[in-house]
């Protein structure tokens, strides 16, 4: 009993600056691994993402041809799919007419005006007409009356010729109003241009939609979610399917915020696409998203601020999603939605 | 570059414990991600797994080798071990 006691008490000693040795060194190891996790910061949570365009026609109709089939690689300009062109082909014959009628209108009112213009000359010629002959009217008046009141001439004749000064008055008048009316009467064009100009907008609108029965493709990238074959009806703007656009692609890690400060955009990254995990993708971080909706946050604008009661100790940390742009990757690790890993200024790809 | 230069390590001529650990980062080169049956395990996972798998194995050797009777406060030394080589593997396979 008391040798044990003194076997164990010799050999604790070392015993003891083992487990001290061990302890401690773990201790220290722990510290500089969570250190160096915090400065390289990486996430198996990422997902391989690129840019979307639905593709739509603005115009509805029948679908009438659709040469591209699901799944299917296209080219950007490349045809997508074609409407029935026969109702739009119609209304840009529509509009044409509409514009043969409006600019045939332009010409009629064009010669109108010319008629106008030469009226209103005519009258203006009258009022010098009628103005000469008050003049003559006046002097005449001016003439007989001196003579008229020695009876050189008879009084009747003095009379005779007042009267004629008044008629010559009033014509002039009358004349003055003719010609100012028939001024105003000449108008312009205004009206005909206008009808002719509407008329051409509506036929380039026609053509433009005649146009919006070709679809062809915005980018280059991937035919999906193609369900229909040609004969389908189409609503204006209704999506048909979805064009994966191919020319960029991106992995979006998710990163807590405690190690956003280690994360700058330009950083080099090492990418795996989980379809293939052995081969790593390099990638450069673009851009760090600026929000994300919070519970907390949650709610409508215009309504009060939803503030939960609450009695939490420990918050798990937010994630904002992280940006990178994958550089060189073969095509076939890349499919949008795929789990991938990210890893911040270390990894493979990374030297 | 890491995991080059672990590998680099088990051509040399280093002769301790590192081959064994070396031969694990070799053969762990791509994703820091494990699929099993579908499913993806983190790499911190199996450097756990391997904690516990080496102060399992480090207290059968020091108790065949008589090394365990020189020590003391056992557990805290095994976990401490343990902890040491999880993260040994984690530093060396999948730290930066």
């Amino acid at each position: 009993m008391s040798m044990g006691r003194v076997r164990m008490g010799g050999k604790s000693r070392i015993g003891i600056l083992i487990a001290v040795v061990c302890i401690g060194a773990a201790t220290l190891a722990g510290l500089y691994v969570a250190y160096q996790d915090d400065s390289y910061p990486s996430t198996d949570s990422a997902a391989i993402d690129a840019e979307l365009v639905h593709v739509a026609s603005v115009v509805g109709g029948r679908l009438i041809d659709l040469p591209v089939h699901e799944n299917q690689h296209v080219h950007k300009g490349e045809l997508l799919y074609r409407l029935d062109p026969e109702p739009y082909a119609l209304t840009v014959r529509q509009a044409e007419a509409n514009l043969a009628l409006a600019t045939a209108e332009l010409e009629n009112q064009r010669r109108l005006l010319a008629v106008r213009t030469a009226q209103a000359a005519t009258a203006r010629d009258q009022v010098t007409r009628a103005q000469t002959n008050r003049d003559l009217t006046d002097r005449t008046v001016a003439r007989l009356a001196p003579l008229a009141s020695h009876a050189y001439v008879p009084l009747q004749q003095y009379d005779q010729a007042k009267v004629a000064r008044n008629d010559a008055e009033i014509s002039l008048s009358q004349a003055r109003q003719q010609s100012a009316a028939a001024d105003v009467a000449i108008g312009d064009l205004a009206s005909a241009t206008a009808t002719q100009a509407a008329s051409q907008a509506a036929l380039d609108r026609a053509r433009y939609e005649l146009r919006q029965t070709t679809v062809t493709a915005p980018a280059d990238g991937y035919v999906t979610s193609l369900r229909v074959k040609a004969g389908e009806v189409l609503a204006p703007s209704q999506v048909l399917f979805t064009l994966i656009a191919d020319d960029a692609w991106y992995a979006v890690a998710n990163l807590r915020e405690l190690t956003l400060p280690m994360v700058h955009p330009g950083d080099c990254a090492t990418v795996y696409s989980m379809i293939d995990r052995r081969t790593p993708i390099q990638g450069r971080v673009e851009s760090i998203g600026w929000g994300v909706l919070s519970a907390d946050s949650a709610g409508l604008a215009r309504s009060l601020p939803l503030v939960p009661r609450q009695m939490d100790w420990v918050h798990v940390a937010q994630r904002f999603p992280v940006r990178v742009r994958l550089q060189g990757a073969a095509p076939t690790l890349l499919r949008m939605g795929a789990t991938a890993t990210v890893e911040i200024r270390h990894g493979a790809a990374c030297p | 570059m890491r995991q080059k230069s672990f590998c680099f390590f088990f051509s040399s001529k280093r002769t301790t414990l590192l081959p064994l650990l070396a031969l694990n980062g070799c053969a762990l080169h791509g994703a820091p991600s494990f699929p099993i049956v579908g499913a993806y395990f983190p790499a911190w996972m199996l450097c756990a797994l391997t904690g516990v798998a080496v102060a399992v194995g480090l207290r059968v050797v020091f108790l065949l080798t008589g090394i365990d009777a020189l020590l003391s406060f056992r557990l805290f030394t095994y976990v401490a071990l343990g902890t040491l080589a999880a993260l040994a593997l984690w530093a060396l396979a999948f730290g930066p």
